[in-house]
C-alpha cells in the first residue's frame, strides 16, 4: 500500500499489505498473520522444488538488475561440500529508492521468512542481512525480529523442528552506496573496503570466503513467502501482459507528487496511473517536467515519454530508461534540471570507491563541469565534453556506478538541452558560487 | 607434462597458447604490448587502471585483456577504433589531476604514464581552468618518497606489500578522486625488500632517495648483471651514467629472483665507483714499490709461480668463476685455496615468493669457487699461509692480523682492486677489474651459472685476474672471458662442454649433470 | 597528519577499548564470522560507539585484536564515511541533501540546521561542542523528505521551520 497514504485502488498489496501495522513486527503477530506458513512449507519441499517454483513465479531481483531469481539459485553447487551463504542486501542506498527501508521496518518477519526459504533452498545454513549503517531504527527492529525468531524456532540449529540449521547475522554497513553492489558487499562483510570485485568467478562459484554465495535484495526475498504459499504460478499470473515481467513491484515515489511514498502494483500498470492517480500528481500548479524511474542512475525520462509507458522491465527499457530499483524521482517544472544533474554527479563521484580511473577520475570531472556551467562559466562546447566523457565512462569499469554517473548525465543534456543552453549563454543566472 | 592448448587470434596472429593464458600474456607472444599499467606479471590483477581494454570479437564490451582468459578461437583486437579510443580516455582521466611535471621528475624516460601519453594520449588537455588536486610529497622510508600527486592509484605497490612482501603497511586510503596511498602513521616503509616498489611504481610516484635527479633515464646505460651482495645471486641490471655506476634495478629471471631485489643488494654498487684503485702492476725492488708495466710484471709472476713449493690462495668470494678458475690451474693442485665469504646471522627472505632471500653468505660465488676446489676454510688458509712459499690474494682487504700472517710467506702476489689491498710486503701488486668492469660468471647457492656483462671501462692497466693467470700458464691461455669461461667448465665435471651461449641471458642449473639444468 | 598521535603523552593516556563488555561483545562476534578480519566492521562500530570517533590508537588496538596491520584498518575506516577519522560534536547530525530531497528544499533545511546549531559551515564543531553538522548523500528516506539522522535517531520529513524544536531535544 502507498505507505504512508491509504491503499490506492489501482495497487496491489502483497509485501506491503502490512505497511503502518505495527502489531505486525513481532514475531507472534507475524504468525497470527499467516506469516511462516511459506518457510514450513518449503521445509517440507526438496530444495529443488523450491528452485523451481520460483523459476516459474517468474520473479526478478528487484534490486535494480532484474536477473531472474530462481535462475540465480540454481548456479548454487547441488553438492554442499563448503559452506553456501546467502546474503541479503539491505543496503538501500540507490537514490530515490526507499521500499525495502518500509519493509524492513513494517514486516521484518517477512524477510527473515524469505531469507530462511531462500536459504534451505540454495544450501546455506548462514544467512548475512547487509543493512546499510544509516538505516538506525530498521537496524533495531531487524534485530529485534531476528531474535524474536529464534525464540520461535524460524532460526537456529533446527528450524521448525526440520533439522534444518539456519542463522541470521545482521551485518551493519558504514556509508558507502557501492556497498548495495552484490560483490563490494562481500568484501564489506570480509572486513574489506568495500571494492566491487572482478567477475568472473561468479558469487556461486566464489562468493564470501570464495565459498558459493547468493545475494538477493530485501524485497526480492520478501515475495518469496508469498511464492511458496501461493505458488509460482499464481505469482507469474500477476502480469498485465508482459510474460517476463511478473509478480508485484514496489514504488518508491518522490519528490514532487502530492503523496510520495511506496505504491505495490502488478507488473506492467500504466506509470501515469502510478504518478497522476496513486500519487495525486502535480502539486497544485505545478506540471511534470521529468522521471527518473529506477532510481537515480538509470536515464531521465521527459513527461511526455511517461504517458504511454508501462511499468515493467521491459516496457521502461522501451523507453530508454530502466525499471531499476523502482525509485522514481518526479521533478515538476520547478526543477532546474542542470542543478539536479550537478547533484546526482556528486553523488556519484562521493561514492566511487577510487578503483577504476574512468569513475575515479570522470565522476569528479563530470561534477566539475557541471558545476561551471552554474555558475555560469559553461562554454558551449562544455556538452559535447560531457558527452565524450560520459562515453568514456560507460561500459568500461568493474561495476557500473560510472556509468549510473553518465546515464543521468546524458539523457539530460539530450531531452533538455535548453536548460544547459540558457546557463551557457548567461540567459538564466547563475546559482553556484566560488567554482 | 602436456597442456591444453588453446587457439587465439591477436591482431589477425593466430597462435597456440596454454589454457588458462590471460589475453595480455599471450599478446606479448604473438609480439603484441598491451599498453597497461595495474597488471604486473609478479601480482595478483586488479583490473583496476582499465588500460588493457581490449576488444574481444561477440563479446558485449571492452574486456581487461589481464585478467580475460583465451578461449578457443577467440578473436582479438588490441587496436581497434574502440579499444585505442578507450585508451585515450583512460589517458586523459588520468592526467586531469597530474602535474606534468616531467622536467624534473625521476621517472621521465622511463615512465610508461608518458610513454603511452606520447603513443595516444590527446595533444591537448579539456581539463583547462581546473585546479589540480595537490598533496605533498611524503617520506615513506628509508629510500622512498611517495610524490602522492603523480600517482596512478594502480596499487602496485599495496599489492607488492601485501602479497609479495607479506608486509601490509601501505593502503589505499579514502575513495572516490579522494583516494590515495597511505602508509600507517608511525610505520616505515624499511621492509628489506621495499625497494621494489620503486621499480614497480610506473610513474614517478614512488622514487628512490639514492636515485633522486641523480640522471636522466636517457643518459643510462644499461648492462646485464649479476648481484654481489649475497649468494642468491638475483639478476641485476647495472644502470651507468658517463662510466658511473649510478643504480641497480632488478632484472627478471623467474628462475631467480622473478622481478625482485633486496635493498641491500640495490644499494650495493657504490664501491664500483672507487677511485683509489690500483692502477699500474707494481714489484718490489729493493725495498720500494715501483710502478711496471705488464710486460715487466708478468714474467716476474711467472717466475714466482714456476718455484713451485707451498702455494696458497686466498680469494674474493666475489670474484668470477673464470678468475678463480685459471689461478687455481695455474698453482700445484696440492695448494691451499680458500675463498673470503662474509656471513651474517640472519637472512632476509622475500616471503611471497619461495626460494627468495637476502642469504645469510653475503658473496656471490662462494659456491663456485667451491666446485673448483676452493675448499679450505678462510681461517686455516690464512693460517698456511704463513709458512707458505708463495701466496696469491685475490682482490681481498685483509686484516691486520690476517696481514701479518701472510706477510711470514716467502713471496705474496696481490691481484688487487683498491689500494688498501696492497700489502706492503708484496713481491707484485697487480691492477684487477671489478665487477662491473670485467665479463664473467658467478655460481649461485643453487649451483646456476649465470653470466655478468662488463658495464664501465676498467681504470688504468686494471686487468681482469683470468687474463694475468691465462698469460704466465705454460700454453697460450684463454683471450676472452667466453674463452676463460670454457676452459673452467672443463675443469668442473657438471659444467663440463658450457659454453657462454649455453648460458643465455638467465643462466643454467648445474646442480644436474651438464645439460640438463634450465 | 597529526605527528602527535603517538606522542608519549598520548600513548599513555589511551585507554583500550576491547576491555570488559565491550570485549565481550567482540568476542560474541568472532562466532558469527568464518574469520576475524571480517569482524573489523562491526569491531569499529564499537569503537565508536565507545568513544564517538576512530582514533590512531583505536586503530591500532582493532589491528591487534583482530590480526591486521594498522594500514589495513585505516584503508577500510577512510573508506566508509561514517566512521569519524576525527573527533565531532556530541551530536552529529547528517542532513540528506541528494536529488530527491534536493528538489524538496533539502539545503534550506541544511542552512537552518547550521544556523540554529551555531557550526556555521558544514564539518565544523559548534563553539560549544554540540553540534557537528555534514549533508549525507541520500540517507534511503527519499519519500519523506528531508530525513535527518542525529546521532542514531532518524527524523523524516524535516522542515527548516522544524530544526529548533528538534534541536531542544539534543543538549
Amino acid at each position: 500500500m502507498g505507505f504512508p497514504h491509504p491503499s490506492h485502488s489501482k495497487e496491489h498489496p502483497l509485501l506491503s499489505t502490512h505497511f503502518g501495522d505495527a502489531g505486525a513486527r513481532s514475531f507472534d503477530g507475524w504468525v497470527k498473520r499467516g506469516g511462516y506458513e511459506g518457510l514450513k512449507k518449503a521445509l517440507q519441499m526438496p530444495r529443488d522444488q523450491v528452485v523451481e517454483t520460483v523459476k516459474t513465479s517468474g520473479l526478478r531481483g528487484r534490486g535494480g538488475a532484474g536477473f531472474p531469481t530462481g535462475l540465480k539459485w540454481s548456479f548454487m553447487p547441488k553438492e554442499v561440500s563448503k559452506p553456501h551463504y546467502l546474503v541479503c542486501n539491505a543496503d538501500e542506498s540507490e537514490p530515490g529508492t526507499f521500499k525495502d527501508r518500509e519493509i524492513m521496518r513494517w514486516t521484518p518477519h517477512q524477510l527473515i521468512e524469505g531469507c530462511a526459504i531462500a536459504a534451505h533452498a540454495i544450501g546455506a545454513e548462514r544467512i548475512y542481512i547487509y543493512i546499510r549503517g544509516e538505516f538506525t531504527p530498521e537496524l533495531k527492529i531487524v534485530r529485534a525480529a531476528v531474535d524474536d525468531a529464534y525464540r520461535g524456532g524460524a532460526l537456529g540449529g533446527n528450524v521448525f523442528g526440520s533439522g534444518r540449521r539456519i542463522e541470521v547475522v545482521i551485518h551493519r554497513g558504514a556509508g558507502a552506496y557501492i556497498c548495495g553492489e552484490e560483490t563490494a558487499m562481500m568484501n564489506s562483510i570480509e572486513g574489506k573496503r568495500g571494492n566491487p570485485r572482478i567477475k568472473p568467478p561468479f558469487p556461486a562459484q566464489a562468493g564470501l570466503w570464495a565459498c558459493p554465495t547468493t545475494i538477493n535484495n530485501v524485497e526480492t526475498l520478501s515475495a518469496v513467502p508469498h511464492i511458496i504459499n501461493r505458488g509460482g504460478e499464481w505469482y507469474e499470473s500477476l502480469c498485465l501482459g508482459n510474460p517476463k515481467s511478473t509478480g508485484t513491484k514496489l514504488f518508491s515515489v518522490c519528490g514532487h507528487v502530492q503523496r510520495p511514498g511506496n505504491y505495490e502494483v502488478v507488473m506492467g500498470t500504466p506509470m501515469k496511473d502510478l504518478v497522476y492517480d496513486m500519487c495525486g500528481g502535480m502539486r497544485p500548479g505545478r506540471t511534470l517536467k521529468a522521471v527518473i524511474p529506477g532510481g537515480s542512475s538509470v536515464p531521465i525520462m521527459t513527461a511526455a515519454e511517461i504517458e504511454d509507458c508501462p511499468m515493467d522491465y521491459e516496457g521502461i527499457a522501451a523507453k530508454g530508461s530502466m525499471l531499476g530499483s523502482g525509485g522514481m524521482i518526479v521533478m515538476d517544472d520547478s526543477t532546474d534540471i542542470v542543478y539536479q544533474v550537478m547533484r546526482l554527479a556528486r553523488f556519484y563521484a562521493h561514492e566511487s570507491c577510487a578503483q577504476c580511473t574512468q569513475c575515479r577520475e570522470g565522476t569528479a570531472w563530470t561534477t566539475r563541469i557541471l558545476e561551471r556551467i552554474l555558475a555560469g562559466k559553461g562554454k558551449p562546447e562544455d556538452l559535447n565534453l560531457l558527452l565524450d566523457l560520459a562515453e568514456n565512462m560507460t561500459g568500461k569499469t568493474i561495476c557500473v556506478l560510472s556509468d549510473s554517473c553518465a546515464a543521468p548525465v546524458v539523457s539530460a543534456i539530450k531531452k533538455f538541452p535548453a536548460e544547459f543552453d540558457a546557463y551557457i549563454s548567461r540567459r538564466k543566472q547563475a546559482v553556484m558560487v566560488g567554482v | 607434462m602436456t597442456q591444453e592448448l588453446v587457439s587465439v587470434t591477436i591482431d589477425g596472429m593466430t597462435l597456440q597458447v596454454p589454457k588458462g593464458t590471460s589475453i595480455i600474456e599471450a599478446a606479448k607472444q604473438a609480439g603484441v604490448l598491451v599498453p597497461h599499467y595495474c597488471y604486473h606479471p609478479a601480482l595478483p590483477s586488479p583490473a583496476v587502471c582499465r588500460m588493457c581494454l581490449v576488444e574481444v570479437e561477440k563479446a558485449p564490451k571492452l574486456m581487461p585483456a589481464c585478467v580475460t582468459t583465451v578461449t578457443e578461437g577467440q578473436v582479438v583486437h588490441t587496436d581497434s577504433a574502440e579499444a585505442r579510443k578507450a585508451r585515450t580516455g583512460v589517458l586523459e582521466f588520468l592526467l586531469i589531476n597530474h602535474p606534468l611535471d616531467c622536467p624534473i621528475c625521476d621517472q621521465a624516460g622511463e615512465c610508461e604514464l608518458q610513454n603511452y601519453v606520447f603513443q595516444e594520449g590527446r595533444a591537448g588537455t579539456r581539463y583547462a581552468e581546473y585546479a589540480k588536486r595537490y598533496n605533498p610529497v611524503e617520506d615513506f622510508g628509508p629510500d622512498i618518497l611517495y610524490v602522492t600527486n603523480r600517482c596512478i592509484l594502480c596499487t602496485r605497490c599495496v599489492r607488492f606489500m601485501d602479497d609479495v612482501a607479506r608486509s601490509p603497511v601501505l593502503n589505499v586510503s579514502e575513495r572516490g578522486d579522494r583516494a590515495y596511498i597511505g602508509i600507517d602513521q608511525g610505520q616505515l616503509l624499511d621492509h628489506p625488500w621495499a625497494g621494489n616498489v620503486v621499480d614497480l611504481c610506473p610513474v614517478g610516484s614512488l622514487i628512490s632517495k639514492d636515485f633522486l635527479h641523480k640522471a636522466r633515464a636517457w643518459d643510462l646505460d644499461k648492462t646485464a648483471s649479476v648481484c654481489t651482495g649475497c649468494s642468491q645471486g638475483c639478476n641485476v641490471m647495472i644502470d651507468t651514467r658517463d662510466n658511473t655506476v649510478v643504480r641497480l634495478r632488478p632484472r627478471p629471471n623467474l628462475e631467480v629472483n622473478r622481478h625482485f631485489i633486496c635493498d641491500h643488494g640495490r644499494m650495493n654498487y657504490r664501491w664500483m665507483n672507487r677511485a683509489d684503485r690500483i692502477e699500474d702492476p707494481m714489484f718490489h725492488d729493493a725495498g720500494r714499490p715501483q710502478a711496471a708495466g705488464w710486460e715487466e710484471a708478468l714474467p716476474r709472476l711467472a717466475a714466482l709461480i714456476g718455484k713451485g713449493g707451498r702455494t696458497v690462495i686466498l680469494a674474493s668470494g666475489a670474484a668470477s668463476l673464470e678468475s678463480l678458475g685459471l689461478l687455481k690451474r695455474l698453482v700445484p693442485d696440492d695448494a691451499v685455496a680458500a675463498v673470503q665469504v662474509p656471513l651474517v646471522e640472519q637472512e632476509a627472505p622475500l616471503q611471497g615468493v619461495a626460494g627468495l632471500a637476502l642469504r645469510r653468505e653475503r658473496a656471490p660465488n662462494g659456491d663456485g669457487a667451491r666446485l673448483l676446489g676452493y675448499g679450505a676454510a678462510w681461517e686455516a688458509a690464512v693460517g698456511a699461509a704463513s709458512g707458505a712459499d708463495l701466496v696469491l690474494v685475490l682482490d681481498v682487504a685483509l686484516t691486520d692480523a690476517e696481514a701479518a700472517l701472510v706477510g711470514a710467506a716467502a713471496a705474496v702476489v696481490v691481484l688487487g682492486t683498491v689500494q688498501a689491498q696492497a700489502l706492503a710486503g708484496a713481491r707484485l701488486v697487480l691492477p684487477v677489474t671489478n665487477v662491473a668492469e670485467e665479463n664473467g660468471t658467478f655460481v649461485n647457492r643453487d649451483l646456476r651459472v649465470q653470466r655478468y656483462h662488463q658495464a664501465r671501462v676498467a681504470p688504468g692497466m686494471a686487468r681482469p685476474a683470468w687474463w694475468i693467470a691465462a698469460q704466465v700458464g705454460s700454453a697460450p691461455g684463454p683471450a676472452t672471458a667466453a674463452e676463460a669461461f670454457a676452459a673452467v667448465a672443463n675443469m668442473i665435471p657438471s659444467l663440463a662442454g658450457l659454453t657462454y651461449a649455453d648460458l643465455g641471458a638467465s643462466g643454467r642449473s648445474a646442480a644436474s649433470p651438464a645439460g640438463a639444468g634450465v | 597528519m597529526s605527528a602527535g598521535a603517538h606522542s608519549p603523552a598520548q600513548e599513555e593516556s589511551y585507554q583500550p577499548v576491547f576491555v570488559g563488555d565491550a570485549l565481550a561483545k567482540l568476542e560474541a562476534l568472532f562466532a558469527q564470522y568464518p574469520t576475524r578480519p571480517a569482524c573489523l566492521l562491526p569491531a569499529l562500530w564499537i569503537v565508536q560507539e565507545r568513544r564517538g570517533w576512530i582514533s590512531e590508537r583505536a586503530v591500532a588496538e582493532v589491528a591487534d585484536v583482530l590480526g591486521l596491520t594498522p594500514a589495513y584498518v585505516k584503508g577500510v575506516v577512510t573508506f566508509y564515511t561514517m566512521y569519524h577519522t576525527h573527533p565531532v560534536g556530541r551530536h552529529f547530525v547528517q542532513v540528506c541533501t541528494t536529488s530527491p530531497c534536493n528538489i524538496c528544499g533539502a539545503e534550506e533545511v541544511t542552512k537552518s540546521f547550521l544556523k540554529h546549531t551555531g557550526c556555521g559551515e558544514l564539518g565544523a564543531t559548534s563553539a560549544d561542542g554540540r553540534f557537528t553538522v555534514i549533508e549525507v548523500e541520500c540517507l534511503g528516506a527519499c519519500g519523506f523528505a528531508t530525513p535527518v539522522l542525529i546521532d542514531d535517531d532518524f527524523i523524516e520529513s524535516v522542515t527548516p521551520e522544524r530544526v529548533p524544536g528538534i534541536l531542544q531535544g539534543y543538549k
